[in-house]
């Protein structure tokens, strides 16, 4: 379903990410793991199609994503980092907005917006401020949006970020439920969320792939050590 | 295919009158617009030799109304691509399926409307200044200067707009995109400004009325000619802008 090759990012000089390669099959939730820096944001954002690769190539769901981006991106259900919204608008304005930017005629635009409304769990707010809303609710306006024209592939840059403990449980109930419909690639740095929610793992470090492979088949290449264990020892952050 | 660009246009429009600026900028436009009104009705109703002979010309084609329009258009562009880049949603306008001419079209499109609202308060002065019969609908005085005038203002209008969107595109504060924007625009305003110095028919006059709107302003529009210069001046700036803008967004994928 994505399927990345050799592909490369360059900052001016410095290379964010250094040809990776790699393959999220149809229908899995990948945690996509990395030090802040390593290149897990470029990466997501090239496949996205919010930047353009300095080489390499990358497909999503058959489609190229830069000889085909509109194709893509239809394919997509893309949240950034940070979730950032219009805070302006009321939830049910933005989601209107959302759905005919995608798209979506009239009377789908009514029916998908009702449905991620009330997966997202977004009903008590249907009518606030995005503006007023908490943390929480505003990453859920995020999700939702990525839902709304229901593509076959999402792309979440850290849906759990800033979230407290029962927001955290929360959403990651709603990725693992998520999961069963669409495939997923999923940053994140709690680690014991990829071991709740994932079927696989993809750990890079300073833009590189330095472990590729479902969750247990990277423990049994680690002699079960738990994933923090690896994390650390993969990405050489200990003792720092 | 069109429906994306729709429904941006329909955000940004709206978008205009969810913050303060749209009715400030109204308010502003309408005091003075109404008060140099008010000075052209003083002049057309003047007894004894003096008076007005181009009622256009004393509402739109000095610098009284200019000082103040200047400001208009960086005001309403300012926010259209630098607000969503300093707050990060461009990111998720450039990764709906909508292409980057449509971007900037939308947006375009939006503010321009937004213009027209603008100016449409100001259609109550027309009966007066062309001296409408209300019986028979027929203008006591030439309505030419008027439509042209009215063309002019929109035109120029168009150039100034897609200058201040391409400023937009560039920078993610919006006070930066506003001054800049102002910057340029007064270019295309100020040249007209040095004008006393200069005897007309020298070749550095040629090429200021080219350039200085407020002059195409007082000299033709507002007098009821249409001169091709002006026009294509602004049609020219207005496509070469726009299109700046849409490579400043593809530009924007390469960088960061």
């Amino acid at each position: 379903m994505i399927l990345v090759e050799h592909l490369t990012k360059y900052y001016g000089e410095y290379p964010a990410v250094r040809d990776i390669s790699f393959e999220v099959p149809k229908g899995r939730v990948v945690g996509f793991l990395g030090p802040n820096g390593a290149g897990k944001s470029t990466t997501m954002r090239i496949l996205a199609g919010f930047l353009t690769a300095s080489s390499g190539r990358a497909w999503i769901a058959g489609k190229d994503v830069f000889s085909d981006p509109i194709e893509v991106r239809r394919r997509i259900g893309y949240m950034p980092e940070n979730c950032p919204l219009y805070p302006e608008l009321r939830v049910e304005e933005y989601l209107r907005f959302r759905a005919g930017l995608k798209g979506l005629g009239w009377w789908t635009r009514r029916k998908r917006i009702d449905f991620v409304v009330e997966r997202c769990w977004l009903r008590d707010v249907r009518r606030q401020l995005i503006g007023t809303l908490s943390k929480g609710y505003r990453q859920r306006v995020g999700l939702a949006d990525a839902l709304l024209a229901d593509p076959p592939v999402l792309i979440l840059d850290e849906p759990t970020a800033g979230l407290d403990p029962s927001q955290i449980r929360e959403t990651r109930k709603l990725i693992r439920e998520l999961g069963r419909e669409h495939t997923m690639l999923l940053s994140t740095h709690i680690l014991s969320e990829v071991e709740m929610t994932c079927d696989s793992v993809i750990i890079i470090n300073q833009g590189q792939v330095v472990e590729d492979g479902t969750l247990a088949d990277v423990r049994k290449k680690h002699r079960n050590q738990n994933l923090e264990e690896i994390f650390v020892r993969l990405t050489g952050q200990e003792g720092i | 295919m069109m429906r994306p660009l729709l429904s941006l246009i329909r955000r940004e429009f709206t978008a205009y009158f969810l913050s303060p600026i749209a009715y400030v900028t109204l308010a502003v436009f309408l005091l003075v617009t109404g008060h140099l009104f008010y000075l052209t009705l003083n002049a057309l109703t003047e007894s004894g030799p003096r008076g007005a002979e181009y009622p256009m010309q004393l509402l739109l084609g000095d610098e009284k109304f200019w000082l103040v329009f200047l400001f208009i258009p960086p005001l309403l562009t300012m926010r259209l691509l630098a607000e969503e880049r300093g707050t990060g949603t461009l990111e998720l306008l450039l990764t709906a399926p909508i292409r980057d001419w449509q971007v900037v079209a939308g947006k375009y499109i939006a503010c321009f409307m937004f213009y027209v609202v603008l100016w449409l308060p100001t259609l109550a002065y027309v009966p007066i200044l062309t001296n409408l019969d209300w019986q028979t609908w027929e203008a006591g005085i030439d309505p030419w200067p008027v439509l042209t005038s009215y063309l002019g203002a929109m035109l120029a209008g168009a150039m100034f707009l897609a200058i201040g969107l391409f400023v937009s595109s560039l920078v993610r504060s919006q006070l930066v995109a506003a001054m800049i924007a102002l910057v340029v625009s007064l270019v295309f305003v100020a040249a007209a400004f040095w004008r006393p110095d200069l005897t007309s028919g020298t070749r550095i006059s040629q090429i200021i009325y080219v350039i200085s709107v407020p002059e195409h302003f007082r000299h033709d529009f507002t007098r009821g000619m249409i001169d091709t210069r002006p026009l294509v001046l602004y049609l020219s700036m207005t496509v070469f802008s726009l299109f700046l803008t849409v490579r400043s967004l593809e530009a924007r994928r390469l960088r960061a």
